[in-house]
């Protein structure tokens, strides 16, 4: 035993130095200068998104599967005995400019922020550095919500944007008004602000950006730097069709890019492995409210119960749209932490029934006509329509196959694709019948669930400005079984604290409150189908639990970071 | 008096000559459709639903994964754009700008000019679809003046059955199969460095190895426009010519006993490439637009898919800058074609007014 | 037009062209009610290719005697949910078999009833021969679970086969290439003649009148040519719902005409110049008579061509707006077809490429009859053509 690791060592270290590859090859979209740039609170940076991770460090990583953070950037952190919130760097590592990593990065960071609106702000007053490496958060008060805010944020370098994180400082203190002179020449002043290079404190630096690809080389000051197994990085720039050949020729190792099924068995053919992490969201039917019987929540139970959502989820993504056994608004993995056993048992599943929804269609005054279609009392048809965005292949997939369902059914469905950027506009107005949007969040905390349809598209958003409509027009004061409440009141209340008890017992309520509601019929729950090289790249197998990670906590840039992710032998 | 031996002597004063100048007066027709297009643009593009507001909102909670309310005021304190700002008072400040040769500032690239970011991508898109261009349209004339030539032989045959199909095969198809096919299957080249404008490792110079990795770069995209155009310039021009082999002068010509050779090139191709000079005048207009598919498939960044990008950020100044450019290219490429016609046939004379 | 049919016959091209065009009125109109439209979901028979169809697939010492579904009477067959097979059954009419039905469960139910029919908990099992390939016959292929030496094909032609594949939700391709011409081809031909007779119209009065009407003409074709398209049909589609294929071709002839109007256009200046026309210019003859019968015929080939592109463009035209959403997708055209298959990236895989070349290469052979038979329409219309080169 002892003999063979000392070979294979021996081995490894003759053979493998010049023989491995040592550049990872991974894949994200970016815009070429002079639109892409390098100031990271500006739009347009070419911060090379979930892989921004490998050039500026996030403070933390939260590992899904054991429901606690990991620190990257921060050694230690946590909440203080008087509820404020301390976060210690590690030492002993500098920026790709030569300067050390400190607190007063921390402190540039959070104040730069406040110029361009971080919500974290709302629940927090000041920060301030206590020492060479530390931190204090003085919060409003304690909150698990504001500590996710915290830990996630990416370290950025003192050097370049402290000037920037004193003008915010000092606009917090004065308390100046977002819209004052002196707020907006400061932010004018940030984000026309164009820094020559991307200073980095993570294990990468970028180096290189062409229009094919960009290239980031090893950062030997950088957090995680003694850790990675490869030297270089190669993001290269384009959507799917773009990098799909990359993928097949081998070029590429790893893109997270939505794959139709008909491309995933072609990577599978070409002998390529799919990654299936869930995303906690999926497509789900939103309903206009103002639209009659569209309001009536027996009706939408009805809807549940004519679609097949297991054959919906397969024909859009394959194995990777699973139909959600809760239907209660937030993903049934993170469901499962929050809510009791029984009051999961009793929540309905709207398996697809016809008998059912022909009983509760019949209940609502409503036959089927000798044609086969759904008439009212007055004999006019049931027929709506359902849009949805036309380049999305798996939400374009579920409408085509949902409007079919409704269709043979008996309810008269005409299906439309809108223009992506168009559809969401569309939904956020109110001009729509039916339509597929997101449902869920790739959050741990359910009330960033629960705010899409209560919220964002109830017309109560900030974008409700004038001429705009009220989005779904879902009246969030309802009444069902277990009493009357506010479902937006309820979901925000779900998001302030500390006291897990208070939360579970919220989101227990909102859970059975949507099941029986339906504001939103959510069809199936998107995992990954990220197309993974395992000839190339060495990284666990699927079923992990690393892959649990989604959202801000994206496992890759955490694998490549830790070492974890390896050339392959 | 040089004057006097080349014909009557014009007796109009100066100024009439000026009104009545052909040249002159389609410049200035030019301008007026220039300055009406713009104008149209400029409200339209302002119809669109959503704003570069609301476009990044999304944009930041889809990739970043950002609250609502965090994306929302990000986004809203980045762009200096108001939507409530009346669009009749930008419309005048624009005007006013571009009569200052300034195109603006980017709304979502904050504080870069919109003519640097045109300059940017406009030599590329230039350079490969004005090259691929030229190919399709002199091959697609030489094809298609053979198929006519030999009219309802298998030489016509082939050809016209090849165009038709060819150029029925949208330019996405092509750029696909080229790359699965020819890239990924057979290996005949490297899907990966042929990717971009230019290789990284030669930057950009007046030097050989610049100008051969420019070269190499282009040579996908310029097969996959010319396969995606040659087939109607091929249809047009044997559709041209059939109609000009029937005319009088030409069998006058074959009467005289002129060799085959002279009657095609100096009677028929003359007179059979008039009306599809129009139509290139039109695509040259049309090469700075590019083709979004193309440029997408092979990372050919050009003004193309930056206009695209654009449009769908709503970044109103940079779509205004690249329309700008696109619109002034096709009205004077159109009027060139209409000063050149008389050139190419002299028995046209657009000038006449009756 | 009296010549037409004997020309017809003599120019063997034109009368290919002339039999695919038939073919086409056949297909748009008696084939389509022949053969129905496949519009159930089959979850195994997803991007299927070419050729595919159901098999019985037994144990090995089976082989022989399980071969079609009376052999089955009296023993037990394995189904799976969501797949072909229950309608086939149902359809196959064959009374007395005990069948087993294995939930599909994301995929995962495949490889178990494949397990279930080695351990012989089946007699036979009815599924797709893409599974097959997949589960039983491939080794190299992921999910290679059950190898031959267990099961056995007894019949590889038990179903009917899928001549084209089936699509992205296993629905029978063929029939959806048979049923997706019609609106498709009515529309563009619709639009193509608008477009073409604007584009011939005003290009010839622009061209004969000169002066002012030239002008505004052509300032207007400038302006259309140069409006941007996707940002115009964006806005339009946020205004506008066309489920009206005569609306639809509308539009879409509206906007297609400058280009072509400008190339005759400068074709009639030329023209205009001609002996025959100015002859008939002098003898005062109507306006009517020199555009139609001393300039059309002169220009005919060059028309018509352009009226053959014309209906192609038109055709993708349509596609386009589907993709903005303009066109509602019930109406399961070649266009739908193609954009389902392009956002769903069939061409990358080559099982389900035929969800995008079959209907492009039904619309290119479409262009190539048309192309093939204007030749034929070429000579009808410029007799001066007949015995030439």
């Amino acid at each position: 035993m002892k003999r063979s690791l000392l070979l294979s060592l021996i081995v490894g270290v003759f053979l493998s130095l010049p023989a491995f590859a040592q550049t990872v090859n991974v894949a994200w979209p970016y815009q070429l200068p002079p639109d892409g740039h390098y100031n990271t609170y500006a739009s347009g940076a070419i911060n090379l998104g979930i892989y921004r991770d490998l050039m500026e460090p996030p403070l933390a990583v939260y590992m899904w599967s054991k429901g606690e953070y990991e620190g990257m950037a921060a050694e230690s952190f946590g909440f203080d005995a008087d509820g404020n919130y301390t976060v210690t760097l590690v030492s002993g590592y500098t920026w790709s400019d030569g300067s050390p990593i400190t607190s007063a990065d921390l402190v540039a960071t959070f104040n730069t922020g406040y110029l361009i609106g971080w919500s974290v702000w709302d629940n927090l007053e000041s920060v301030e550095a206590v020492d060479e490496q530390t931190a204090k958060f003085t919060l409003g008060e304690p909150s698990l919500a504001t500590e996710r805010l915290i830990l996630t944020q990416n370290l950025t370098p003192a050097s370049v944007y402290g000037s920037f994180g004193e003008k915010g400082a000092a606009l917090k203190a004065s308390g100046a008004a977002s819209d004052s002179d002196e707020f907006k020449a400061a932010l004018e002043e940030l984000t026309t602000f164009r820094p020559e290079s991307l200073v980095s404190g993570s294990a990468y630096v970028l180096d290189d950006v062409a229009d094919a690809k960009a290239h980031l080389s090893k950062n030997p000051g950088g957090i995680n730097a003694d850790k990675v197994a490869f030297e270089d990085v190669v993001a290269w720039n384009g959507e799917t069709e773009t990098v799909f050949p990359l993928l097949q020729d081998g070029q590429l190792w790893y893109a997270t890019h939505g794959l139709a099924p008909a491309q995933e068995e072609a990577l599978i053919n070409a002998g390529l492995d799919i990654i299936r992490n869930p995303y906690y969201s999926g497509p789900a039917v939103y309903f206009n409210n103002k639209v009659e019987p569209l309001n009536n929540p027996v009706f939408r139970q009805a809807i549940a119960y004519i679609i097949d959502r297991e054959e919906n989820g397969f024909v859009s993504l394959g194995e990777s749209g699973i139909a959600t056994d809760y239907m209660a608004g937030v993903s049934d993995t993170i469901l499962k932490t929050y809510v009791s056993e029984d009051v999961l048992d009793s929540l309905n599943p709207y398996y697809v029934d016809f008998d059912k929804a022909t009983e509760l269609l019949e209940s609502l005054g409503y036959s089927k006509g000798s044609d086969g279609s759904w008439v009212d009392g007055s004999g006019n048809k049931l027929a709506f329509e359902l849009t949805f965005p036309a380049e999305y292949a798996d939400w374009s997939a579920a409408a085509e196959n949902a409007a079919q369902a409704l269709n043979d059914f008996g309810i008269e469905i005409t299906a439309r694709g809108v223009q992506f950027q168009q559809h969401v506009q569309d939904v956020y107005d109110g001009n729509f019948e039916l339509a597929i949007r997101d449902w869920g969040a790739g959050s741990p905390f359910p009330y960033e669930s629960y705010l899409v349809p209560f919220r964002r598209y109830n017309g109560q958003g900030e974008l409700a400005g004038e001429g705009a409509g009220g989005g779904m027009s879902f009246d969030n004061n309802v009444t069902y079984s277990g009493g009357e409440i506010n479902l937006l009141d309820l979901t925000v209340a779900s998001s302030q604290g500390t006291d897990l008890d208070k939360i579970k017992a919220d989101v227990t309520e909102l859970a059975k409150a949507y099941n029986e509601l339906l504001p939103a019929v959510p069809l199936w729950e998107r995992y990954g189908n990220n197309a993974l090289n395992r000839g190339s790249l060495s990284v666990p197998e699927n079923g992990d639990p690393i892959y649990q990670n989604a959202g801000l906590d994206h496992f890759m840039p955490y694998m490549i970071l830790t070492g974890m992710a390896k050339p392959a032998e | 008096m040089i004057q006097s031996l080349s014909g009557p002597v014009d007796t109009r004063p100066w100024w009439q000559k000026l009104v009545q100048n052909y040249t002159l007066r389609t410049f200035v027709q030019s301008l007026f459709t220039v300055w009406a297009v713009i104008t149209f643009v400029f409200f339209l593009i302002r119809l669109m639903p959503g704003n570069p507001v609301e476009i990044y909102v999304n944009y930041l909670m889809n990739t970043e994964n950002l609250t609502y309310q965090d994306a929302y005021n990000r986004a809203a304190s980045q762009f200096k754009f108001d939507p409530d700002a009346s669009v009749v008072q930008q419309y005048f400040v624009y005007l006013g700008q571009l009569l200052r040769g300034d195109m603006g500032e980017s709304i979502t690239s904050t504080g870069t000019k919109v003519s640097s970011q045109i300059l940017r991508y406009l030599p590329w898109t230039v350079f490969c679809v004005g090259s691929a261009l030229l190919i399709s349209f002199l091959l697609g004339m030489l094809l298609g003046m053979l198929a006519a030539y030999f009219r309802n032989t298998w030489v016509d045959n082939v050809i016209s059955f090849l165009a038709s199909i060819v150029s029925a095969v949208p330019d996405y198809i092509w750029a696909i199969l080229i790359l699965i096919i020819f890239g990924v299957q057979l290996k005949w080249f490297n899907v990966g460095d042929m990717r971009g404008t230019y290789d990284p490792a030669t930057p950009p110079g007046f030097n050989l190895p610049f100008i051969l990795s420019a070269l190499q770069h282009a040579i996908l995209p310029i097969t996959t426009y010319v396969l995606g155009s040659i087939g109607r310039w091929v249809l047009a021009m044997r559709g041209s010519t059939t109609s000009t082999l029937g005319e009088d002068y030409v069998n006058i010509a074959r009467a005289r006993g002129l060799k085959q050779n002279r009657i095609m090139t100096a009677y028929v191709g003359r007179n059979a490439a008039l009306p599809l000079f129009t139509l290139l005048a039109i695509s040259i207009g049309f090469v700075l637009g590019g083709s979004v598919i193309v440029e997408e498939a092979f990372v050919y960044k050009g003004l193309g898919s930056f206009l695209f990008w654009s449009i769908s950020q709503r970044d109103y100044t940079s779509m205004q800058g690249v329309l700008l450019i696109i619109t002034i290219a096709v009205v004077f490429s159109n009027m060139l074609a209409d000063l050149l016609y008389s050139r190419l046939d002299p028995r046209v004379r657009v000038t006449g007014d009756k | 037009m009296r010549t037409f049919w004997p020309l017809l016959w003599q120019n063997k091209v034109g009368l290919i062209g002339f039999i695919g065009l038939v073919f086409y009125l056949l297909l748009i109109t008696v084939f389509q009610w022949m053969v129905g439209f496949d519009n159930e979901v089959k979850l195994d028979q997803i991007n299927s290719p070419p050729g595919s169809r159901l098999v019985l697939l037994t144990r090995p010492e089976d082989k022989d005697s399980y071969t079609k579904l009376q052999d089955l009477v009296g023993h037990k067959v394995g189904i799976l949910e969501k797949s072909g097979a229950p309608t086939f059954l149902e359809k196959s009419n064959v009374e007395g078999l005990e069948v087993e039905t294995y939930r599909w469960r994301s995929g995962r139910g495949v490889p178990e009833s494949l397990e279930a029919l080695a351990a012989g908990e089946v007699d036979a099992l009815i599924i797709f021969s893409k599974l097959v390939r997949r589960y039983v016959l491939d080794p190299s292929s992921r999910d290679y679970k059950v190898s031959l030496s267990h099961l056995t094909v007894s019949n590889p032609k038990l179903g009917p086969a899928l001549l084209l594949g089936a699509d992205t939700q296993g629905r029978d391709m063929f029939t959806h290439v048979i049923n997706g011409g019609r609106i498709l081809i009515i529309t563009a031909i619709m639009a193509g003649l608008i477009s073409t007779a604007i584009a011939f119209i005003l290009g010839t009065v622009a061209a004969l009148a000169g002066g002012i009407v030239d002008r505004i003409l052509v300032a207007i074709a400038n302006f259309i040519i140069v409006i941007p398209r996707f940002p115009l049909l964006i806005v339009l589609a946020a205004m506008i719902t066309l489920n009206n294929w005569l609306l639809l071709a509308t539009l879409i002839g509206l906007l297609a005409w400058p280009a072509l109007m400008r190339a005759i256009r400068a074709q009639v200046l030329s023209l205009r110049e001609r002996d025959y026309v100015e002859a008939a210019m002098a003898l005062d003859l109507s306006r009517m008579h020199i555009i139609f019968r001393e300039i059309l015929p002169n220009m005919m080939g060059f028309v018509v061509i352009n009226f053959v592109v014309a209906i192609t463009t038109a055709m993708y035209d349509q596609i386009g707006l589907i993709f903005l959403g303009m066109a509602p997708i019930n109406d399961y055209t070649w266009g739908v077809m193609l954009y389902f298959g392009r956002s769903r990236g069939t061409l990358f895989n080559i099982d389900s490429a035929a969800m995008l070349l079959a209907p492009v290469l039904a619309i290119a052979f479409f262009q190539v009859c048309l192309v093939l038979f204007s030749r034929a329409l070429e000579e009808a219309f410029d007799p001066r053509l007949r015995g030439a080169a």
